[in-house]
């Protein structure tokens, strides 16, 4: 049977030769080790080239919008794993992109590798040459990196983002065609595991944890660029009548830019992570994404991006929603 | 800030400066009628009145912790009873999200406070009042995501 | 003539010459829009504001010093606990702020001449002795003056001066001096009033005037006096100081009340243990010759339980009453509430005697429903007293030429309760009978539209009557705040340090002037406002005063009188939630004082003028619903010249009418239909579709677009269809879609044939047959599947409609044994004597509890026929008894109809639980919807019986016409709009939005997706604007800015 590549490749050569597609946004491999970069192809020649694979993190929807703008007309293929492809289910509630302009090219995801965690195991070594298991259901599971004196073997659960391991929704849940078969089931611990360890934590406590991670935040807004949701034409932080809160570094500003993302996203967020990947400082904040995933579940119901026919939840209400909070 | 931050001292227990966003047509209604049953409560709240709870932005309720209010009370119409058929119903939602994240930050609970109270209810409102005063006098001045002047 | 100018010499109020115009113009004319309107209770206020929205002039005459009627002296009003006064005074300051209205109080009708269209009327206004231009209200007089005279406003349980307001918020707010007491106009020396009103306002000079207006129709509105129970020896009223009547009670319950809100035994003045309520005081007892009930005791007595019970922790309050009348809309879930939940005890007896001594607990004598006696002691005792007719309409009545029936209310026919039996003379309100609030408010609107047709009223061209300057134009100009700071007498002043304030004020930023005022809201606080704005070219102002939603309109005005847009204003509320909630704390009161004028001064800074849209109104009506409701409702909008389209599901119009044969009065509502139906298919305003379906409404109030299906067949408006265009354009929608009566399954209905409903048993009387021939036992079962589980409310015409029958088998065959199995009998207001007529007849009565329902059991088991077996227990007797019955008729309940939901989405209005339509108020606005434009009457409102049907849809169509008599309307100004540079598209807005005015458009330019809000549906909630993240959507008025610098402003 032919990898996972050679078939996405023949499939994405033969939507752009049938003319089903105009172009198609995907995957190619990345300059360095062990990252892979977006990749728009208008050619068939220029299928060639497209991969998926344990490094394939970038969440793709963020570029939908951009692309439909840019090629009006244009019929667009996107390669989803789970997560991109449950935000291209938002971005179509949202009425950013039609579900008709698009074809969605499913791929099944065995989570992607968390560059920070590699970088922890190799002792901050630079990782030169990599080699990957073989996608998907090929029971591989070990990642070989190799650097300037040193080679070793990783097993790929050490080194998934937190995201990918409480995972839940491997395939996207809404496609066209999949290239080979959808991942059975999730082979992801307890959808908020990540949060355990949080939720045990005083309120002082994490206080504490957040004002720090707060206090390294820089503002360049890499979080907010890599999000497939935030596609505001101004973001609230840019606006200047009323500016609603400051610009600069001040920590108090930065956890507040933060939290207000968290509410902004809340019953929208697929917890991609591609933000908690994005940041050159290395913030996590991906706990209070979560809690927000979690509260949204267990208040409303709802789970982001599996459905186009369910109102956000943010943007509905039921009479008999919990009050207990209100006095 | 002015009064809300002098210091304790043994006689005068400490004021805290408490926002309230009310609903014009229960909360603000019930506060005013507890002000014409002559019902007494601490004249620690600063009301904003808005047409409606729906109306309440969460980004408000932030721009008030930051801006050094010790406490923030949101109220609006009970459920059913809104003006606007649902704008209560939607604040709900989003109060309950509101009020996860930002004591999941580790905002102390009871900085934040919601409730219903309708146009007759001025004793409930000096009640409510009365309670989200001494929860956060309890607490102490704010500190958490005030931004330091 | 001549008594006009002599009157124009020796008056001193505004109105004069204005009013010598407006009657010359008439009288020549002979056009005549002007109406008289007796009474300025609520029904008399409704009147008149709805008759000066139609384009009427209206003169609104009160016996007492002030608007208002009786409503300001309760305290909450059931079922939901709202403050009397607080709904009131709004209504109560729009009719004195309404240009079209002018209101003589203190004042009586003296005279009538003339006939229907072209009415003579003479008024007498009572000399008052303070010229009310002058007065502002501050009181000084008042302390001044020796004499002590007991109030009547306060029931008596408070002493007033000569010299007196007449309550609080007393409309007009000038003092008047009562000549009765006054020491120097009976016994000519003092004059102490006149040497200390700084405002030289006493005139002594003052005469009672005659003032002769010409009007068109004539609203007697005249309203109830409380029964005086001194009758009742044995209750010991008077006696005891701890007997109150229930509206003594409401006062003392009342925070602006003698008591303020404490409730204090008259005795000791120690709060009461215990409360006893006696109901029927006045009621229902024939031996005191009022054998009607009152209709709204029960309920009050409820309200005032739970209330008290609210106010003393632990107090206990029982009830004593032979049937709880609960029958009106959440009704049953009040008076379940208040068992349930609040502890009120429901003792079923009659109060016997009252003994005891004051200071001591009183001993209650009571009768059980067994005969037993029993007693109990409380600490006060309230006498629920029953409603009479005002004093005086019996005087009245005979100087108007109408008549009374045999309790002095005014005589109506069923079917025309509106009309006295002189043409051109309309009643409303409780004047023809004991009413509450919302039957007295509909009354009101209803005799509105019954007196249309004798006025010449026009279309209305201009949105507003009155003239206002040119607005200056202050875009880009830099703020120049003028704040007001407003003593409210020492209502503020008492508490905060006003002076303290106004220094604070001037040094905040880009304030130029501050200052304090008296009473801010007087006319001479308003003048000084004005001057202050000219003169210091004042371009935004704040007034710190009492609440915005009592006097944010009365400012708003001030400042478009002076030239500036009204949304240039912003109010500090330092009386209500300042200084009377914090009056012990009179430093932290100012500091509290000082931030909210700070934060509305910030506020106004960023305040832009704002326009409102005008909104053109189509002048033609959709009707829902082709019932005796919606038929009346029609017609009345076609007496009034307005074009209706009457949208009927069934093949024929009638509705529920069609099978009510009789009425408990006698009257034959067949006939009612037939009239009905014609008087409706011969009216030319009126086009009739039947077997019409609603697909679809868009639109809002002024320009609704229907589209109709016929059959089920969607119809499409090509030409050559026979039907007529599908699509109907109307600028206001009445829903009367009716109810329909609930299908049971209890008490073996559907499985034996001699199992009936009222329904079915009346169409057999109707042909004056009985269903069965050997009729020897009929067995009536009350509050089937009513009044328990999913349908907690009374259907309010079940037990008339019981009676009804009872008294007609009776007649037909008076040998048959008619029993009636009932929980409460609930023949409220003038339908009691046919309770008592029933009665007399031999039909036998029979109370059952919820827990120990009848039971009823087929003789044979296998005849479907079968004679049946009615056990039931006698709580008279105190056993169980067995009655063989030939017939058992069901009293079942009103439902109403599952489409409701249907409509209610399409029209975007709330239903309440049970699925009847939910009004926008339950007191005061019981046919509005909180949605402009659309309106409801009938069964779609609540079970009723045909008057009030009729009542309710002449409502509906004189608020409807409030609308229609404009051509156009104006919008909101604080209203949300779009940013379409910030907008990205995602559509939360259009989710969230409860108007459906928000709608996605294509921006030519890039294409992008933008919300767009349709500014005439834009109710101004901003629930969109909150829930837009990217900041696109701003709400005008409340706009992020201006909350930010608000709440910036203290912190800062």
């Amino acid at each position: 049977m032919a990898s996972i590549n050679e078939q996405l490749r023949e499939q994405a050569r033969k939507l752009l030769a049938d003319k089903v597609v105009d172009l198609i946004i995907g995957y190619r491999k990345g300059s360095l080790p062990l990252r892979s970069t977006p990749y728009l192809v208008k050619t068939e020649e220029e299928a060639g080239s497209l991969i998926f694979d344990l490094t394939s993190s970038n969440n793709l929807a963020k570029y939908l919008p951009r692309v439909k703008t840019e090629n009006r007309g244009s019929k667009i293929g996107i390669v989803c794993k789970g997560c991109d492809g449950r935000s291209v289910v938002q971005l179509i509630i949202e009425g950013q992109v039609k579900r008709e302009d698009i074809v969605i090219i499913g791929v099944p995801c065995e989570g992607v590798v968390d560059t920070r965690k590699v970088r922890k195991k190799t002792g901050g070594e630079e990782v030169l040459r990599v080699s990957l298991p073989v996608l998907p259901g090929s029971g591989g599971r070990e990642i070989m990196v190799e650097g300037r004196g040193f080679k070793i073997t990783l097993d790929k659960e050490e080194v998934l983002c937190d995201v990918c391991l409480g995972c839940q929704h491997p395939n996207p849940p809404l496609y066209d065609l999949f290239i080979g078969r959808p991942r059975e089931g999730s082979s992801a611990r307890d959808e908020f595991k990540a949060l355990e360890e949080f939720e045990r934590l005083s309120s002082d406590e994490r206080w504490r944890y957040f004002e720090h991670e707060a206090s390294r935040c820089i503002r360049c807004y890499a979080c907010r660029d890599a999000c497939p949701l935030c596609y505001c034409e101004q973001c609230f932080v840019d606006e200047t009548h009323p500016q609603w809160f400051g610009k600069g570094p001040d920590s108090s500003d930065t956890l507040i830019f933060h939290i207000v993302r968290a509410l902004h996203t809340a019953g929208r967020c697929v917890s991609c992570g591609a933000c908690v990947r994005a940041c050159p400082v290395g913030i996590n904040l991906n706990p209070l994404w979560v809690r927000i995933e979690k509260e949204v579940k267990e208040r409303f119901g709802y789970t982001a991006g599996l459905s186009l026919e369910v109102t956000p939840p943010l943007a509905t209400y039921d009479e008999n929603d919990k009050q207990e909070f209100i006095l | 800030m002015s009064e809300g931050r002098k210091p304790k001292t043994e006689d005068q227990p400490w004021q805290p400066k408490i926002i309230a966003f009310l609903c014009t047509w229960c909360s603000y209604a019930g506060a005013d009628l507890a002000g014409v049953s002559r019902i007494q409560y601490p004249p620690n709240i600063r009301v904003v009145r808005v047409p409606c709870s729906g109306r309440i932005n969460p980004l408000f309720v932030l721009k008030c912790l930051q801006n050094g209010f010790d406490g923030v009370l949101i109220s609006g119409c009970h459920p059913g009873d809104c003006h606007y058929i649902s704008g209560n119903y939607v604040a709900r939602r989003k109060f309950a999200i509101l009020k996860t994240a930002l004591e999941f930050v580790g905002v102390e609970p009871g900085r934040v406070q919601f409730s219903w109270v309708s146009a007759g209810e001025g004793e409930k409102f000096a009640e409510v009042v009365k309670k989200v005063t001494y929860d956060v006098q309890q607490l102490g001045p704010a500190k958490r995501l005030v931004k330091p002047r | 003539m001549s008594k006009l100018t002599k009157w124009a010499a020796t008056g001193a109020t505004k109105k004069v010459p204005f009013k010598i115009r407006e009657n010359s113009e008439v009288m020549e004319g002979n056009h005549n829009k002007s109406v008289l309107v007796v009474g300025a209770g609520i029904a008399g206020i409704q009147a008149a504001l709805d008759l000066a929205e139609l384009g009427a002039d209206v003169h609104l005459v009160e016996e007492t010093p002030s608007i208002g009627g009786r409503m300001p002296q309760l305290d909450k009003t059931f079922p939901t606990n709202d403050c009397s006064i607080c709904i009131l005074a709004p209504k109560m300051s729009e009719c004195a702020r309404h240009p079209s209205i002018t209101f003589y109080t203190n004042s009586s009708l003296a005279s009538i001449s003339g006939e229907a269209g072209n009415f003579t009327c003479s008024i007498v206004e009572r000399a008052k002795y303070v010229d009310p231009q002058k007065c502002v209200a501050c009181g000084l007089c008042e302390e001044k003056c020796p004499v002590k005279v007991t109030d009547e406003f306060d029931m008596g349980l408070r002493q007033r001066k000569a010299i007196y307001r007449y309550f609080l918020q007393s409309i007009p707010s000038n003092y008047l001096i009562d000549a009765q007491h006054c020491l120097y106009l009976t016994k000519g020396a003092c004059r102490l009033c006149e040497k200390t009103c700084p405002a030289s306002a006493i005139n002594f000079e003052d005469e009672d005037r005659e003032i002769v207006l010409n009007c068109g129709a004539v609203i007697l509105a005249t309203g109830i006096d409380p029964y005086n129970p001194l009758a009742y020896g044995q209750y010991g009223y008077k006696r005891y100081r701890d007997v109150v009547t229930s509206i003594e009670f409401e006062r003392m319950l009342s925070a602006s009340g003698p008591q303020r809100g404490h409730i204090l035994r008259p005795s000791n003045g120690k709060p009461p243990r215990s409360i006893a309520f006696v109901q029927c005081v006045g009621s229902r007892d024939l031996g005191m010759g009022n054998d009607y009930c009152s209709s709204v005791c029960c309920m009050y007595a409820i309200k005032e339980a739970i209330i008290a019970k609210e106010h003393i922790k632990g107090l206990e309050t029982s009830i004593f009453f032979m049937d709880i009348r609960a029958f009106g809309k959440d009704f049953d879930k009040y008076y379940e509430r208040a068992e349930s939940q609040f502890g009120v005890k429901f003792i079923r007896a009659r109060g016997a005697e009252i003994s005891g001594s004051n200071g001591n607990s009183l001993r209650l004598q009571f009768t059980h429903e067994n005969g037993k006696r029993d007693t109990q002691e409380f600490d006060l005792i309230v006498l629920s007293v029953g409603l009479e007719p005002r004093k005086g309409l019996g005087e009245l009545a005979d100087k108007l030429n109408i008549k009374l029936d045999r309790y002095g209310f005014c005589q109506t026919d069923p079917f025309s309760p509106l009309s006295t039996m002189r043409s051109g003379i309309f009643v409303c309100g409780a004047t023809s009978g004991p009413k509450d609030i919302p039957e007295s408010v509909m009354s009101a609107s209803a005799a509105v539209a019954s007196c249309t047709r004798l006025l010449a009223l026009e279309r209305q061209e201009k949105l507003s009557r009155k003239q206002f300057p040119e607005e200056r134009d202050v875009v880009g100009d830099r703020p120049r705040v003028g704040c007001f700071i407003c003593h409210c007498g020492i209502n503020i002043a008492g508490v905060v340090a006003v002076g303290e304030v106004v220094e604070f004020a001037k040094g905040l930023p880009y304030v130029v002037h501050a200052e304090d005022l008296l009473y801010a809201c007087s006319q001479d606080c308003l003048n000084t406002i004005k001057e202050r704005i000219k003169e210091h070219n004042l371009n935004r102002v704040v007034v710190a005063a009492c609440t915005p939603r009592t006097h944010e309109p009365l400012f708003r005005e001030t400042l478009r009188e002076a030239g500036l847009n009204q949304y240039l204003f912003e109010m500090a509320n330092i009386r209500d939630q300042c200084s009377w909630a914090h009056m012990d704390e009179p430093e932290l009161a100012t500091e509290k004082a000082k931030d909210l004028v700070s934060m509305g001064v910030a506020k106004a800074r960023e305040l832009s003028p704002l326009k409102r849209l005008p909104i053109e109104i189509n002048p033609r009506t959709l009707v829902i619903g082709g019932g005796l409701s919606g038929m009346v409702a029609a017609l009345s909008l076609a007496d009034a010249g307005y074009e209706v389209i009457l949208v009927e599901k069934e093949d024929q119009l009638g509705g529920n009418l069609r099978n009510i044969y009789y009425t408990l009065e006698g009257e034959d509502s067949q006939r009612l239909l037939q009239e009905t139906v014609e008087r409706v298919k011969g009216e030319k305003h009126i086009t009739v579709y039947t077997n019409a379906h609603i697909e679809e409404i868009s639109g809002y109030v002024g320009n609704f677009k229907t589209r109709l299906s016929f059959n089920g067949n969607r119809l499409s408006a090509k030409a050559g269809d026979r039907k007529p265009n599908t699509e109907i354009e109307h600028g206001v929608v009445i829903v009367a879609t009716g109810a329909e009566e609930h299908k049971t399954k209890e008490y073996l209905r559907g499985e034996n044939k001699r199992v009936l409903t009222q329904r079915e048993l009346e169409s057999y009387l109707a042909n004056s047959h009985l269903p069965f021939l050997d009729l020897r036992t009929v067995v009536m079962v009350q509050c089937v599947d009513s009044r328990q589980g999913d349908r907690p409310y009374c259907s309010r015409v079940c037990c008339g409609e019981a009676i009804k029958n009872a008294i007609k088998i009776k007649e037909m065959r008076p040998t048959t044994n008619v029993y009636i199995l009932y929980r409460d009998i609930r023949t409220y207001g003038l339908r009691e004597r046919y309770y008592g007529k029933a009665r007399d007849q031999g039909v036998c009565f029979l109370r059952y509890d919820l827990d120990n329902k009848p039971l009823v059991e087929p003789i044979d088991r296998e005849d479907p026929e079968s004679r049946l077996s009615v056990t039931v227990f006698d709580p008279i007797l105190g056993q169980k008894i067995v009655i063989e019955a030939d017939l058992l008729v069901l009293s079942v309940p009103i439902d109403a109809p599952a489409q409701n939901e249907e409509l209610a989405k399409l029209l975007k209005v709330p239903l309440n639980k049970e699925g009847f339509f939910l009004e926008a108020h339950l007191k005061l606005r019981p046919v509005d919807f909180a949605n402009d434009g659309v309106f409801m009457c009938g069964l779609a409102h609540s079970p009723k019986y045909i008057d009030e049907s009729i009542v309710q849809a002449k409502a509906a169509a004189a608020r409807a016409l409030t609308l229609l008599s404009k051509k156009t309307i104006e919008s909101e100004g604080t209203i949300c709009w779009v940013n379409p540079y910030l907008c990205s598209g995602c559509g939360v807005c259009i989710e969230v939005c409860p108007y459906s005015a928000i709608e996605m458009k294509e921006e030519t330019t890039d294409h992008r997706q933008v919300a767009e809000i349709n500014e005439a549906l834009c109710k101004g909630c901003g629930a969109c604007s909150a829930s837009c993240r990217s900041g696109a959507i701003d709400l005008r008025g409340f706009t992020n800015k201006q909350i930010f610098e608000a709440v910036s402003s203290v912190t800062g």
